[in-house]
């Protein structure tokens, strides 16, 4: 029976992790839209690349990546 | 030139730019129309690829995109010009949009109901080994370090979770008076205290799973209702974004342009036609204008202005035309002033109806009435079951459904209107729409499009109609009446007349001088005061007599007749009331089946008639177009007003029905009518559930856990009763551009 005061700290442990994990997620927006990741494997085609007409060149040349 | 460029303006920019804590720049925007969950993920996915783009997020209810960037390496302009370029037009929304506040309420509730839901889960299993009494074999220890470790999980539910409740009830407290915060944070803090001492002393009955699971699933019903409000109250934005305040400026040549009052610069000359909305503080250029600045300052009486002086953006023209040297834009306070016009639909949907406050007072003390009477009788009777019973009783008896079925079914209604076009400023207005037996209908542009059609000129003299068309438009342009509107839209002539010294006369027509002569346009008394023979057209006069005389053609609204025969079967008695000749308005009345009308009115005459209409009982609704008969439309029960772009900031009615369909009127009585039924409904319910309950409970027969399990069940139900609302007429959502 002594295993039980080993284990009920890791149950304990484990929820505090998950709702670590869960706060993450709810700060990071992953909940905000539920409707339309369920469409993502349906799009066949690339993602379409939008033409920007003047891109801010000096600022790309001076900018670190 | 593209439009998107006007946005390269810091000021302007810095009207809709939010710099965060980190450098990148903040911006939310309305975006046109979007083609299901496909083009929402392209767009998303288009904006992640430009330079410097941080985080975006689309909420596609509210049609509004919020893009966290860095500016520096992609510029505004270049960011709503990605947006066009994946057909979605995109329009900047100011920088204070509430849509921040509404993620962070519903990412907070999300936490605390997981939280909640956890813990609830841990101190269930712990309860689950004390009930089968497995521990009790052992030894008394381990039972007593179960009890410890329920208490502990139990915790952050009450501390972090039920936090809510809890500062609900002391702010109740603070303001003494009774809500709904009350029961629910004295039975979590009564059993949770309670529990403690109990598990401290090492005897007596614990309750800490039932407490966390009260808690988890009030939780649950809240977030449930806080994201059904979040939808309508999105859906509603999408309806206000796309109606800005717009301005007419006047380009360096004369011509007049439409754009947004947040795009006006210093130094633009603006013309604000009569009962507009004066879209930036300026200079006024022409003679005098008499404008009511009570949405300002308050002051009721209008106030007279003079070439030179100051306009306040935000007040209303009463006489006009005006015209305006914008002096500051982007000003801050002069921002808000505008933004609180078109905001006053927004407000109306926090509102809470009536009445039901008082009653939900009443209801909560009769709760903690029977609480105690629950606990003295089981005192006299049986001390031990006395806490066990109060508390379930506390629990089950608790108002949660009662309170949460007005706003409710009242935010949903809102959501559904807006989305059908009926913007509606004044929720209690819906109530009374409700019991409306008269509705007075004005002719020109409500039951007639506002849009007349020219068809025929008459001559007098050897000019040629184009020329007459246009000296005549010169004086339209500066009215808002939609006949003259209508005359202006007609002219062809390329050469742009500019009248000046122009007045309105409200009913009557305008008049003013081109050329070095006095010009008058409108109804045949006023062009040609010398007299002449009756006659229905529109003349254009100078001091030598007649020059020409239009004649307009009206033509019905593709609702108008629809709408009337629904409005009958509703058992509400269309009136028609108009300014215009007597067998203009027969033919429209017996073109609609209408059987009371009256031709030659008067604001006066209309607004003596409604108050008669009331005198004798009625309950009355006036539609309008919200412009030019705005006293006509405060003097009824209940009033609407069909309102397009440029109008709908100066419409003072409660009802705003958009896209020119007279048939939200149905629609929305249609809706009043359920919110009464869903209203109903949730009071009947929640009473009939407390009379089978609280017997069973203050016998002792109901666990405290059972009845927190009725309980939130009993709000949920009310809940979705209310997402009923706006579901039996399918009616598809109005598109808009």
């Amino acid at each position: 029976m002594n295993i039980i005061l080993v284990l009920i700290p890791v149950t304990l442990l484990i929820v505090i992790v998950a709702i670590g994990i869960f706060f993450w997620a709810v700060n990071h927006q992953q909940f905000d839209d539920l409707d339309s990741p369920g469409v993502l494997p349906l799009m066949e085609e690339d993602p379409v690349r939008p033409d920007v007409p003047t891109p801010p060149a000096p600022a790309e040349e001076s900018e670190p990546h | 030139m593209s439009r998107y460029d006007a946005w390269a303006h810091p000021r302007l920019a810095a009207q809709v730019l939010r710099t965060r804590r980190d450098g990148q720049s903040e911006v939310t925007v309305r975006v046109g129309s979007l083609q299901g969950a496909q083009h929402v993920l392209r767009l998303e996915q288009a904006i992640h690829g430009l330079p410097g783009v941080r985080r975006v997020s689309v909420d596609a209810a509210a049609q509004r995109v919020r893009v966290v960037w860095d500016s520096n390496r992609t510029s505004l302009p270049a960011l709503l010009k990605a947006f066009a370029s994946m057909r979605c037009d995109a329009r900047p929304l100011r920088s204070d949009s509430a849509i921040d506040a509404r993620a962070r309420d519903a990412h907070d509730m999300l936490k605390r109901l997981l939280v909640a839901g956890m813990f609830a889960m841990q101190v269930m299993t712990y309860a689950f080994v004390i009930y089968i009494g497995v521990v009790d074999f052992v030894d008394f220890t381990t039972r007593g370090l179960f009890r410890w470790l329920s208490m502990l999980s139990t915790v952050p539910v009450v501390f972090y979770a039920a936090h809510p409740f809890t500062m609900g009830a002391v702010r109740e407290l603070r303001e003494r008076r009774l809500g709904i915060n009350l029961p629910v944070a004295l039975a979590v803090w009564l059993v949770f205290i309670a529990s403690t001492i109990s598990t401290l002393r090492g005897a007596g009955e614990i309750y800490f799973d039932s407490v966390s699971m009260f808690v988890f699933l009030l939780l649950a019903g809240r977030y449930v209702e806080l994201r059904a409000r979040h939808r309508s109250v999105s859906l509603g934005d999408a309806v206000i974004d796309s109606t800005p305040l717009l301005a007419e400026r006047r380009a360096p040549d004369g011509r007049l342009e439409t754009v947004p009052a947040a795009e006006l610069l210093a130094g633009d000359r603006v013309h604000i036609a009569e009962g507009s909305v004066v879209p930036a503080d300026g200079v006024l250029e022409c003679d005098v204008v008499d404008v009511d600045e009570s949405l300002l300052t308050g002051e009721s009486l209008p106030v007279t202005r003079r070439r030179g002086e100051r306009l306040v953006a935000g007040s209303v023209l009463l006489t006009g035309p005006g015209q305006l040297r914008v002096e500051h834009f982007g000003d801050d306070t002069v921002v808000a002033r505008i933004g609180e016009l078109s905001t006053r639909a927004r407000q109306a949907r926090d509102a809470v109806l009536p009445g039901t406050d008082l009653q939900l007072r009443l209801f909560v003390a009769r709760v903690l009435l029977l609480t105690l009477a629950t606990a003295i009788g089981w005192l006299l009777v049986d001390p031990a079951r006395a806490f066990a019973s109060a508390v379930a009783v506390l629990v089950i008896a608790c108002p949660c459904a009662f309170a949460l079925t007005a706003p409710a079914a009242l935010t949903r209604a809102l959501g559904v209107l807006a989305q059908r076009g009926v913007l509606v400023t004044d929720s209690a207005a819906l109530t009374r729409l409700e019991r409306v037996d008269l509705a007075v209908f004005d002719k020109t542009g409500t039951v007639t499009t506002s849009q007349l059609a020219l068809a025929d000129v008459e001559v007098f003299g050897d000019t040629s109609p184009v020329t007459r068309l246009a000296e005549a438009a010169a004086l339209a342009r500066e009215s808002s009446h939609p006949v003259a509107r209508s005359i202006a839209q007609a002219s062809v002539s390329h050469t742009w007349l500019q009248a000046h010294g122009v007045l309105v006369v409200p009913g009557e027509g305008v008049r003013g001088r081109l050329d070095g002569r006095d010009l008058r346009l409108g109804r045949v008394e006023f062009a040609l005061p010398a007299g002449m023979a009756f006659d229905e057209r529109v003349w254009l006069a100078d001091d030598d007599g007649a020059l020409a005389a239009f004649c307009l053609r009206e033509e019905l609204r593709a609702d108008a007749a629809r709408t009337l025969d629904a409005l009958r079967q509703h058992g509400i008695t269309p009136v028609l009331a108009s300014g215009d000749a007597p067998t203009r308005v027969a033919g429209i009345a017996q073109m609609l089946d209408i059987v009371e009308w009256h031709a030659r009115q008067k604001p006066a005459d209309k607004l003596s008639r409604l108050q008669q209409a009331r005198h004798d009982g009625h309950v009355t609704l006036a539609v309008g177009d919200g412009t030019n008969d705005a006293p006509v439309l405060a003097g009824a029960d209940v009033s609407a007003a069909i309102a397009t772009g440029t109008d709908l900031a100066q419409a003072h009615a409660d009802l705003l029905l958009l896209h020119g369909r007279l048939h939200g009127l149905v629609e929305a009585r249609e809706i009043s009518r359920q919110i009464r039924q869903v209203i109903a409904q949730g009071r009947r319910w929640s009473l009939g559930y407390n009379l089978c309950a609280i017997p069973f409970a203050a016998l002792g027969l109901l666990p405290p856990w059972l009845a927190a399990i009725g309980m939130s069940l009993s709000s949920l139900a009310v809940v979705l009763n209310a997402w009923r609302i706006g579901r039996e007429d399918q009616q598809p959502p109005v598109l808009h551009a």
